[in-house]
């Protein structure tokens, strides 16, 4: 295994994020390694940390001012065992190859545990759409879409937004498409709903975690009616993650920003949630706001996790609930913490959480309800029909129970029950390492 | 420009290789950007150092004993602004991103300088076929070519051998190609005779050489005829850089390999080359078994203690390095000169180090570098495309033929180049400036792209 690894490195010299990322997939999955032989035999590890294949290019493109510009535009095509590769673009200056090696490869497993037919992917491009003009960014999108269109499609590989890469760069991206190949297909997710986007998309990553939650609960003969929760973001993800607490009996007490907190012990409901969704995501304005329009307290500089809770739901951003703020919750008697955002807490603070018997559910599988709606759109894009909201919302809540039992029984199958971390992780790889063993060596 | 070097190094950190290259390559055009400011606005120097396209992708594949092994395969568009990306394979360990984007760099200059619509591409895997077996080659580019296919074709990239990709590499890849896609098509070059393949392919770089030569000296009136010429070397480019100097007049009194070198003061004939021939071709001896059969000639073993190479140090008119890299340096360039050399043409691929070369632009001989005098290689596997596209095979001395002129127009192009940027005769910063010329104003003409 650490062979592995030594190869890895001595393949893909600096590419330190990337490394990463296997270390810890091959970390977690040591117990499956050792049962099945089988795996070594078939280079399942060397072949599954190799993207089936890397496509760079140029991106040039003309300013406002008529200056060329140039940038590198990249697809990682990561692994197509279970389905068409899937995975977001990022545009962001601080992208490189490194980067959307590790991110595809993680997409690999979050995808297998869906349980839908998605391969995983991941790519972008080093421009920064940040100041530049509508126009600006649709010429760049226009001329990344005039190479990317030969690489993908409905079948092949389907792309959505990450960071960078909105609505509006769906759009742009879309049409350059669709006039390149002549062929309206469902080759990018995150559409606008009049021309092939799903319903409870937006609302997607937010109502998983909330049903992934109640799975959690129950599990241990609780439910979420009558829990405090805290949670530490205010946009998308986390204005859902309220509503549906909400619908299900709980209280919201805490939202916050990167400046600091509001503490409203009444909850988030009615006129305030409607206020917190708009805070962000329409007046980018600073949840201070919030606190000011409906008199709670706004506690500057610090974290919401010092807030008496039964659960914490971190939706802002990574690291961003270490080692301190979890003795916290543990000591106010918080019992579970479900990870909305992508890895919110450090490594040690999950070992703490583990070493006090809290539920603890990670990223991959607590908000895997995103790409999981994203698989939903594509599933209505081939069949050229719209679901209506209930029926997109039945099929998500079904997706985040089969993702709970799946992490649940992986878990306890390499004798580690309730260990979600372990349960995801191994649940993932086994999927998509079978499926790559029944389909011979490609 | 030193702006476009940071930028270059800024993006892709660690690429040593592919820097140098560009470093060497923007130096040598430096009077056509100071001419050109709108290179700039176009972003023209971004856009030819940044690859168009970059294909790297997994190739797993089963030994002779059942266990599987993971590869990595490569595949470089880097411009196609005069022509279908056009570069070899290479199969080696030491493969990596920046070599193969090294190679693909300089091919568009050196494909753009041979007059025929190719653009510069490079490829190849960090697969080693030395000590394999067939079987096991054969899987190897099979697996490889399961994904390199639908990214190559007659129209959008053709690829040839280079280390490591000889004849059979090629009919693997061929065989694969033709059943993957379901089309037979010139889509690699370097076939066999008989499926495809050109005549005086193997011929191709010692005789472009010897024609780059001869149209040197017709620009001062003079021919081979008669001719006292050094030849280093005994492989493939050797060989055919003496049979055509044979057939023009000359008369060649050495030849090498890495142990040392012959000597034959009468000159090596056609029956002599054919010994050669034999000896390494098929026994695979070495060179110093020539003065068993040939006794008239003197065999001189290497010395690594000499700072020079005494085969470059005899009197004659010409020189051929055809052997290696950096096989000519300052001391041998002035041996060359003091013996009335008067015109060096490169076979090998860089013969002769930057010292040498300084000596001989000074010395106002006739020099012909390497990426101008070699290019013969390439120049006919684009005729074997050509005979492809229109489905018919040209004669030995149609392809021939077709080829001389190839040569000639080259030549010319160095020739005008080096004049247009006031230092006629230098062939070394004609070769440079014509190639991007050539391909700069393809791009400027066919927008941003």
């Amino acid at each position: 295994m650490s062979d592995i690894l030594q190869a890895i490195k001595n393949r893909n010299p600096g590419e330190k994020e990337f490394h990463h990322a296997v270390q810890e997939v091959i970390d977690s999955i040591q117990p499956v390694l050792d049962r099945n032989p089988e795996y070594r035999q078939a280079a399942i590890l060397e072949r599954i940390t190799e993207p089936e294949r890397v496509i760079m290019f140029r991106v040039p493109w003309v300013d406002d001012q008529g200056q060329a510009h140039l940038n590198r535009g990249y697809r990682v095509q990561m692994n197509s065992a279970l389905g068409p590769y899937k995975g977001g673009l990022r545009f962001h200056p601080s992208v490189n190859l490194s980067i959307f090696k590790s991110l595809a490869f993680e997409q690999t497993f979050k995808n297998a545990l869906t349980s839908l037919p998605l391969g995983g992917g991941k790519g972008g491009s080093d421009f920064q759409p940040r100041g530049k003009s509508d126009a600006e960014v649709m010429r760049f999108c226009q001329s990344f879409m005039s190479e990317l269109f030969r690489y993908i499609g409905p079948d092949i590989d389907v792309p959505a937004g990450d960071v960078g890469v909105g609505a509006r760069e769906i759009g742009y991206l879309f049409g350059q498409y669709k006039r390149l190949c002549k062929e309206f297909s469902g080759v990018l997710t995150g559409k606008g709903i009049n021309w092939g986007g799903s319903l409870v998309r937006r609302e997607a990553t937010g109502y998983g975690v909330g049903y992934f939650l109640a799975e959690l609960l129950s599990q241990h003969g609780q439910s979420i009616d009558g829990k405090t929760v805290a949670i530490s973001g205010y946009g998308n993800v986390g204005t859902y993650v309220v509503e549906k607490i909400n619908e299900l009996g709980g209280k919201v007490v805490t939202i916050a920003d990167e400046y600091g907190y509001v503490c409203d012990p009444d909850g988030i409901k009615g006129e305030k949630l409607q206020c917190m969704a708009d805070l962000w995501c329409v007046y980018r304005k600073s949840a201070e706001d919030y606190a000011t329009q409906f008199n709670c307290e706004w506690i500057q500089g610090r974290r919401p996790w010092e807030v008496p809770c039964d659960v914490a739901i971190p939706t802002a951003m990574e690291n961003e609930l270490d080692l301190n703020a979890a003795k916290t919750l543990v000591s106010n008697g918080c019992m579970a913490v479900v990870e909305a955002a992508n890895m919110p807490c450090t490594h040690d603070a999950v070992q703490y959480f583990r070493e006090n018997g809290i539920l603890f559910a990670p990223g991959k599988a607590a908000n895997a309800g995103g790409v999981a709606v994203s698989g939903l759109e594509m599933t209505q894009n081939s069949i050229r029909l719209s679901w209506t909201r209930e029926e997109v919302d039945n099929r998500l809540k079904m997706i985040m129970g089969n993702i709970h039992r799946t992490c649940l029984e992986a878990a306890e199958m390499v004798g580690a029950p309730g260990n979600y971390v372990v349960g995801a992780n191994v649940a993932g790889f086994m999927k998509v390492a079978d499926a790559m063993l029944q389909q011979g060596l490609v | 420009m030193s702006d476009i070097l940071d930028i270059i190094k800024d993006r892709d950190p660690g690429e040593k290789e592919f820097h140098q290259a560009v470093k060497k390559v923007l130096e040598s055009v430096q009077p056509v950007l100071e001419r050109n400011p709108e290179y700039r606005q176009t972003a023209i120097l971004e856009r030819i150092t940044e690859p168009e396209r970059v294909i790297m992708f997994r190739v797993p594949w089963m030994d002779d004993q059942g266990q599987i092994h993971v590869n990595r395969g490569y595949k470089i568009g880097m411009n196609s602004a005069i022509g279908p990306y056009k570069g070899g394979l290479r199969f080696h360990p030491s493969v990596n991103l920046s070599i193969i984007k090294l190679l693909a760099f300089e091919q568009i200059f050196k494909n753009a300088l041979t007059t025929l619509g190719m653009g510069g591409g490079s490829g190849g895997s960090d697969f080693e076929p030395k000590g394999k077996s067939d079987n096991e080659v054969m899987r190897f580019c099979q697996s490889f070519m399961a994904e390199l296919f639908r990214h190559i074709g007659p129209n959008t990239d053709i690829t040839g051998g280079d280390i490591g990709v000889g004849a059979r590499e090629i009919g693997y890849l061929f065989g694969t190609y033709k059943k993957l896609s379901n089309e037979f098509t010139g889509v690699l070059t370097g076939k066999g005779l008989g499926w495809g393949g050109s005549f005086i392919r193997p011929e191709a770089t010692g005789y472009g050489n010897v024609y780059f030569a001869a149209e040197m000296l017709d620009t001062q009136n003079d021919t081979l005829e008669g001719k006292t010429c050094l030849v280093s070397g005994a492989g493939n480019v050797a060989q055919f850089t003496v049979e055509k100097l044979i057939e023009l007049g000359g008369k060649v009194v050495t030849l090498s390999d890495s142990s040392g070198y012959i000597y034959d003061e009468e000159g090596i004939d056609q029956g002599k080359l054919e010994f050669v021939k034999r000896l390494k071709n098929i026994r695979r001896g070495r060179i110093r078994e020539y003065i068993d059969k040939y006794s008239e000639a003197v065999y001189t073993e290497v010395d690594p203690s000499l700072n020079y190479n005494p085969l470059w140090n005899h009197k004659a008119e010409c020189a051929f390095p055809s052997a290696t890299q950096n096989e000519i340096n300052e001391k041998d360039a002035q041996n060359l000169i003091n013996n009335g050399v008067t015109l060096v043409s490169e076979g090998a691929n860089m013969p002769s180090t930057p010292e040498a070369i300084d000596i001989f632009l000074d010395s106002k001989l006739l020099y012909a570098p390497g990426k101008a005098s070699n290019a013969g290689g390439v120049a006919v596997s684009g005729l074997e495309m050509a005979q492809n596209s229109m489905r018919l095979n040209w004669s030995r001395e149609e392809v021939d033929n077709r080829f001389k002129m190839i040569m000639k127009s080259i030549h010319q192009s160095c020739l005008d180049a080096a004049a247009e940027y006031g230092v006629p005769g230098n062939y070394m910063v004609g070769a440079n400036i014509a190639g991007f010329v050539k391909v700069v104003n393809a791009m400027l003409d066919q927008g941003l792209v």
